[in-house]
């Protein structure tokens, strides 16, 4: 089975801002082990985001991310992606393709969809590696400790306890968009440390991926 | 979706608070996957749930009540806590007490006391290529006792020293009350190096006008 930079290979991984056009996509067809590398990490990310709120077994969003990138590769290499700078569309059009085939054969066997759901370990701080998590973390903190009490608990009974959003904002006289700008705020003042540690960390070497 | 309208429309949030509808999330994921500042903004937005939920797990009395709670937030005011300012206070003491008992006492005995040292005389009036010799020791600094020309119709005077990489190192003025006046001009020993310096002695116009009048070398012989 193909085994593309599993994401325990992708723990501090460097994700810098790269242009996706021509020569990007050049190098990724020609096999370029950075390139590749930068492609899997940058949008293994956002397949994970992606496929969370659509899957709920860990093993299936793995499932669909090889199979993702398994025919991505593929496309590479038979010249199919036409558009360099809408390499991500494609990326994200193939993975629709493989999560409606994976949708299907779930419906046949159920067995997957009914797994027991397990602690599935942010991608997020896989990539930034634990130091970095570390200065994240406390920096989050920060802003929490920041916040009245009130938007604390907010938060805590939206993205810990997951209770029902329109529920929640009633028991605290808020709307929608007091969350979405509560969360809009916390993430502004957390965006700076997240893209200064972006941008400090080099890319690692990461095992070949087997083919 | 563009992006102007992903921003506008707190795209991201929603996102990740589950509140597009699908037909709005399948748009957002193609926008997404197209734009690196959307996908940054999603991936910071995304980390900082996620560790918000570390956070937010942890005990309650980890979080102090903002409006009832004292205590300094973590940051800058850490440095307050006891225990760091106790070894603080203690190291800027120690630097304190020996600046003021020990180097200040050192230089003011230096600054007070006479100095006997080399020294060499630059007649401005001279004109040629031969160069002073001054032998000094390794930190010694010495003296130039520039002599003036007689009257030659300039305001003032200025000296330019150039050090053996003939780069212009100081430039002051020389005042004098009568131009028959000389003038020392010292200079430092501490990390001076050998070679040949030059003194360059300039004359000031009323209308404020400079003009070389002369150029002196210095072979500076530093003695250990």
């Amino acid at each position: 089975m193909l085994n593309w930079l599993t994401l325990q290979h992708l723990r501090g991984r460097f994700l810098e801002l790269q242009s996706f056009d021509e020569s990007y996509v050049e190098r990724l067809s020609a096999g370029d082990f950075r390139t590749q590398e930068h492609f899997v990490a940058y949008f293994s990310e956002l397949i994970q985001l992606k496929l969370r709120s659509r899957l709920h077994s860990p093993q299936a969003i793995e499932d669909v991310r090889q199979e993702t990138f398994t025919r991505v590769f593929a496309a590479l290499r038979s010249g199919k992606i036409r558009q360099p700078d809408r390499l991500g569309a494609f990326v994200n059009s193939m993975c629709n393709n493989v999560l409606l085939e994976q949708y299907r054969a779930s419906s046949r066997d159920s067995s997957l969809e009914d797994e027991e759901q397990t602690d599935f370990p942010a991608l997020t701080v896989d990539v930034l590696g634990a130091i970095a998590a570390k200065q994240m973390a406390e920096k989050i903190r920060e802003i929490l400790e920041e916040m009245p009490e009130r938007d604390r608990r907010l938060l805590r009974e939206v993205f810990l306890e997951e209770r029902d959003k329109d529920e929640v904002c009633r028991d605290f006289g808020v709307d929608r968009d007091y969350l979405r700008v509560l969360l809009h705020r916390a993430k502004q003042s957390f965006k700076s440390l997240y893209l200064k540690n972006m941008a400090a960390r080099p890319p690692g070497v990461v095992a070949a991926a087997k083919l | 979706m563009d992006h102007d309208e992903a921003v506008r429309q707190k795209a991201t949030e929603k996102y990740l608070l589950g509140e597009l509808d699908p037909e709005l999330k399948d748009q957002f994921e193609e926008h997404l996957f197209d734009c690196q500042d959307c996908a940054l903004d999603v991936r910071a937005a995304a980390m900082f749930v996620e560790q918000t939920k570390v956070v937010l797990s942890e005990p309650i009395v980890a979080l102090p009540e903002r409006a009832t709670a004292p205590a300094p937030s973590a940051g800058w005011l850490a440095w307050l806590r006891p225990a760091f300012a106790v070894a603080v206070l203690a190291l800027l003491l120690a630097v304190v007490g020996y600046q003021n008992f020990v180097t200040y006492p050192h230089l003011m005995r230096a600054a007070n006391q006479p100095q006997v040292g080399p020294w060499a005389s630059v007649n401005v009036s001279t004109r040629g290529t031969t160069t002073t010799v001054i032998k000094a020791r390794r930190g010694e600094g010495f003296g130039l006792l520039v002599n003036l020309p007689p009257e030659e119709g300039f305001a003032s005077y200025a000296a330019d020293l150039y050090n053996p990489a003939q780069k212009l190192e100081w430039s002051g003025p020389i005042s004098t009350a009568t131009s028959d006046e000389g003038r020392q001009i010292y200079i430092p020993g501490r990390n001076r190096q050998p070679g040949t310096y030059a003194l360059v002695v300039r004359g000031i116009t009323t209308a404020g006008e400079s003009k070389e009048i002369s150029r002196h070398s210095i072979d500076l012989q530093i003695q250990n």
